[in-house]
């Protein structure tokens, strides 16, 4: 990849005697596309916040181009942001918002004239010129904002969840406009959203946090396959998270059974977490699974269904194009590149379980049917 | 019910608006009275802008209003914006802090702002006059303030606060941010809290009054010690247009808080916006007009006045004036100098032009009480004082005049006998007369029957229970009825004191009310028929009402006041002063004044200047053996006062 761009060493932030980060260390390459993804309140806009220069941290540095910068204002530096509500000026209209920056800037006229118009080309609004902020849609309005930092010709660009106003069609749509900004223009993007399909279907790097601390750093496809922890394996997609013991390398048992597996490297009889993927499970007659187990509850999700199967008291969750009724006896197969394994973690027997209709579950479902489409 | 809440909301607007309708009628009325239309005239306003003493009081109060108002925006939207950034347990303590003078009485307010700066100016700086045009200014601003954060808080509030981090994120720093972005989105709370502030400073009487000092008064403060004479019609023009200006003002703080609401409920369609914002312009450049046109009167007015020849008004030879200018400050009683309004000689313009290097800074007062503590209360420079005869004789007795140079006072020698060796300065030393003035009874001749004007007793008269008023001061009620008894106006015994509250208790049923300068109003309209008042004053009425007669008590007695000119201790300029007081004191001048002010003149050989009716009035000039038994007023121990008054107030509020 790239040079790296920015680094974030050991950053610390406090409110009121509160820790809302905790020795974050990050670095980010220029030309990426980094997302911080995860939960309300895990940090990740606070994390933004400091890089942009509207927070400084109670510890830690924040490098750019490897020079310390925790204490240049916002207004130094090299970066601009794309706010949560936009924050569009509303006594200036579409041109006079976007030409903002470079007004402050002291850019001649006419070049300042050249570059809004050409902005106005690439997000698609010209003839809004002088369009009332008030008078444009939400989807307009995320445009123009976008526009606004970018015309600034900045290093990198801080998104605050930029469409978490917008309906989902208008989403899906901005998700590939800003992927083929990013790309078109070649700015780091910094990206903050706690959905995570939108994270994995535009970032270049994924950074998944939580409690102010970063859970996993990798590719979305890393992340996805390989979760670190019960917390990412339940955040990123949906998992059914079982206690295991690794038995020996390729060898895992739980449920009283040994499966064949393809990961290695653990101590020998190390408790582990198993993390079985809802859309990985093959569901066979009950005489050919290496497990039984009884339907509670299908729900139809248009292009699947959500199969709540019992075994052995414990619940899972099966997507399966096959329709099976309630109280249906069925078996499951498990191939060895379907089984993770994962160190035991703080978040350990707290995930994976679909024991009971939760709202989290309701909430996991909605954005499996994200997914879906 | 509906009808009813209706009913009642248009009766609340009546009742509301009811006192301005009646101020703009009479300010379109060709008669002085209120209470008759007699046709539509705008003469009234024709005549204010000829007074060049009312537009400059007028100026003044824009003056300070816009002064003040500009510096609080400009501090209250400073501290709004610092208070918004506290954190919220500060920011509720400081708003609170910031509520509290609002809600504080103007007269707390008044007095102990009043007390600071003459202890600042005369303790810590050493100046004499303290309290100046800044010590005004610096209060307007002060009660100013707390209505434009006020007013810019919640604008602050609603404000959404990443527009700032999108401003500083564009490269602006957190200065250029604010004027780029906040102030903006603020710009309708400062407009409001402008005018809120504007019109607060404009109609501010209280807290204006404990803290200017004699070089320069706002209107309402001077507007309130109008006593000596009625309040003239142009007055009532004047009125309308600060209301109209106000009423102006008003509209266009509603219609920018409308906008303001408008813009934020967005979909509501930027039609209505935008003719809101119509109505906006219309109101700006409505007010606008107005206060041009204001201005542009006040100018020509000021241009129009041509200054009076003085060679033509004196009789006497004037002594030299200074030969370094200098300024004397003039403290007299509201309307006690004939200012060159209806055709009168405007005395003070021919002081300074017969002596140019003397400038006469002009101010009013409305009682000898006010007088003396402004004067005890120190921070002010006055030079000359005009008291009564009670207020003379305690203010020497405090130390508080200075003595005359009678060298400097050549037309001293004009003053009748009768007014020298007075009671309150027996040996001529403080004093000189400026006019003198009886106690009578005024009647209507329509309704009293002239068999029962015997005396006092009329005022006790059953035959005209509720046509009957009387004095609302203590000292001229127990006054009167001490002179119907044959009892010493100045006694300090309790026993006839006593007799003479029960006296004034007695009499409490046949009244219609107390009264003091209202009595102009209710006597001309012949609301009531009888009245006790000064001479000059039923002058001033008979002019309006020719039915009205005045009866001198010879027999039993009556209260001969004497106004007399003075320089207190406190005063910088002496010399000038007293050539000042020489100044009234010649025939001409005295004559030319008298004619205004209505009063009459110590001065024998003034009279071959004055009409020639009232140079022989009776009323005006009675003859020297229907005197012998007028007395003036003492001054009474602190302790009869206390007793006087506290009788007083019992008698006026039993039932």
């Amino acid at each position: 990849m790239s040079k790296e761009l920015i680094r974030l060493q050991n950053l610390t932030m406090e409110f009121d005697g509160e820790r809302i980060l905790d020795g974050i260390n990050l670095y980010i390459n220029d030309h990426e596309f980094l997302t911080l993804l995860g939960p309300s309140g895990c940090g990740k806009s606070t994390t933004l916040r400091i890089i942009g220069g509207f927070l400084t941290p109670t510890d830690g540095n924040v490098l750019f181009d490897g020079e310390r910068i925790n204490d240049v204002p916002a207004y130094r530096r090299q970066i601009n942001t794309v706010f949560q509500r936009y924050a569009l000026f509303p006594h200036l209209d579409v041109y006079d918002n976007i030409a903002f920056g470079l007004r402050v800037a002291k850019v001649p006229k006419d070049e300042i004239h050249e570059r809004v118009t050409r902005m106005l080309e690439v997000v698609s609004l010209r003839g809004y010129e002088n369009r009332k902020i008030n008078a444009l849609s939400g989807g307009q309005q995320q445009r123009v904002a976008i526009a606004r930092a970018l015309v600034n010709e900045p290093k990198v660009l801080l998104l605050d969840e930029p469409l978490g106003a917008l309906d989902l069609r208008l989403r899906k749509d901005m998700q590939n406009e800003l992927k083929r900004i990013q790309q078109a223009t070649g700015i780091t993007f910094i990206y903050v959203t706690h959905d995570q399909e939108e994270a994995l279907s535009m970032s270049d790097t994924i950074v998944v946090m939580n409690k102010g601390r970063i859970q996993q750093i990798g590719k979305p496809e890393d992340i996805y396959n390989e979760p670190k922890n019960a917390f990412v394996a339940d955040f990123i997609g949906e998992s059914n998270i079982l206690d295991g013991v690794m038995l020996s390398d390729y060898r895992v048992r739980f449920f009283g059974k040994t499966f064949p597996c393809v990961d290695k490297g653990f101590e020998p009889s190390e408790p582990v977490d198993v993390v079985i993927r809802p859309e990985d499970i093959d569901i066979v007659p009950p005489a050919e699974g290496s497990l039984t187990g009884t339907v509670a509850s299908v729900t139809f999700k248009g292009l699947n269904y959500d199969i709540i199967v019992e075994v052995k008291g414990f619940k899972w969750l099966i997507q399966t194009t096959d329709f099976h009724p309630v109280g249906a006896v069925i078996g499951i197969r498990l191939n060895p590149e379907d089984i993770h394994i994962m160190h035991k973690s703080e978040y350990s027997g707290q995930f994976g379980d679909y024991s009971s209709y939760s709202a989290e579950y309701d909430e996991l479902t909605e954005d499996a049917g994200d997914e879906e489409e | 019910m509906k009808r009813a809440n209706r009913l009642i909301t248009i009766l609340i607007f009546i009742f509301l608006y009811i006192p301005m309708a009646v101020l703009i009628v009479a300010s379109f009325n060709t008669g002085k009275d209120i209470a008759h239309f007699e046709s539509f005239t705008w003469n009234r306003y024709i005549e204010l802008f000829q007074d060049d003493g009312l537009l400059n009081l007028l100026a003044n109060s824009l003056i300070v209003a816009v002064l003040s108002t500009s510096i609080a925006t400009v501090f209250g939207t400073v501290a709004a914006v610092g208070i918004h950034n506290l954190k919220p347990r500060m920011r509720k303590i400081a708003m609170t802090l910031t509520n509290i003078p609002m809600t504080n009485p103007d007269i707390v307010t008044g007095v102990s702002l009043s007390l600071l700066f003459v202890f600042v100016g005369t303790r810590m700086l050493g100046q004499r006059d303290s309290l100046t045009f800044w010590t005004l200014l610096i209060a307007h601003i002060t009660f100013s303030l707390p209505y434009v954060v006020l007013n810019v808080m919640p604008k602050l509030h609603q404000m959404d606060n990443s527009l700032v981090d999108a401003a500083m994120d564009l490269g602006c720093t957190p200065m250029q941010s604010f004027f780029k972005v906040t102030i903006h989105e603020i710009m309708p709370g400062i407009v409001t809290g402008a005018i809120m502030a504007f019109t607060m400073s404009l109609d501010d009487f209280v807290i204006s009054y404990f803290v200017s000092g004699l070089d320069f008064t706002t209107l309402p403060v001077e507007i309130y010690s109008y006593t000596k004479k009625p309040i003239q019609p142009k007055v009532y023009a004047m009125f309308t247009l600060m209301f109209l200006l106000i009423f102006l003002l008003m509209v266009i703080s509603n219609l920018l808080q409308l906008g303001g609401e408008q813009r934020k409920t967005r979909s509501r369609g930027a039609a209505s916006e935008r003719s809101a914002g119509r109505i906006v312009k219309i109101a700006v450049a409505g007010a606008a007009a107005l206060a041009i046109v204001v201005g542009c009167a006040i100018f020509i007015g000021n241009n129009g006045a041509e200054p009076p020849v003085v060679s033509e008004y004196t009789m006497t030879e004037l002594p030299a004036g200074p030969e370094e200018s200098v300024t004397i400050n003039v403290y007299n009683w509201g309307q006690y100098i004939a200012d060159g309004s209806d055709d009168s000689l405007d005395i003070i313009a021919a002081f300074e032009e017969a002596y140019p290097n003397i400038k006469v800074n002009y101010s009013t007062y409305d009682s000898n009480e006010i007088m003396y503590s402004k004067l005890a209360n120190g921070g002010i420079t006055v030079d000359v004082i005009i008291p009564s005869d009670y207020m003379i004789a305690r203010l020497i007795s405090e130390n508080m005049l200075l003595e005359l140079n009678f060298d400097n006072i050549p037309n001293y020698q004009y003053i009748d006998e009768t007014f020298r060796n007075t009671s309150f300065d027996p040996e001529n030393k403080y004093s000189v007369p400026y006019t003198w003035g009886t106690v009578g009874i005024i009647y209507n001749s329509k309704y009293v029957d002239e068999a029962d004007v015997t005396g006092w007793e009329l005022l006790w008269n059953e035959k005209y229970t509720d046509k009957i008023l009387m004095f609302g001061n203590s000292r001229d009620a127990f006054g009167i009825t001490q002179y119907m008894l044959g009892y010493d106006v100045n006694t300090t015994d309790e026993g006839e004191l006593t007799e003479c509250a029960q006296y004034l208790m007695e009499q409490k049923p046949v009244l219609q009310q107390y009264v003091m300068d209202e009595i102009f109003g209710i006597m001309q309209n012949e609301e009531a028929w009888i009245a006790p008042y000064y001479a000059g004053d039923y002058l001033t009425m008979a002019e309006e009402n020719p039915a009205l007669s005045f009866y001198l008590p010879e027999h039993q007695g009556f209260n001969l006041f004497i106004d007399s000119i003075c320089i207190p201790s406190c005063a910088k300029e002496k010399e000038a002063a007293e050539l000042f007081i020489n100044f009234l004191c010649d025939p001409k001048i005295s004559a030319a004044n008298m004619e205004w002010v209505c009063y009459s003149t110590p001065i024998s050989e003034a009279k071959q200047f004055l009409d020639p009716e009232v140079a022989e009035s009776e009323i005006s000039y009675p003859a020297a053996e229907k005197l012998i038994k007028a007395s003036s007023y003492a001054f009474l121990n602190p302790e009869t006062t206390r007793t006087v008054e506290a009788m007083f107030m019992e008698v006026r509020n039993s039932r």
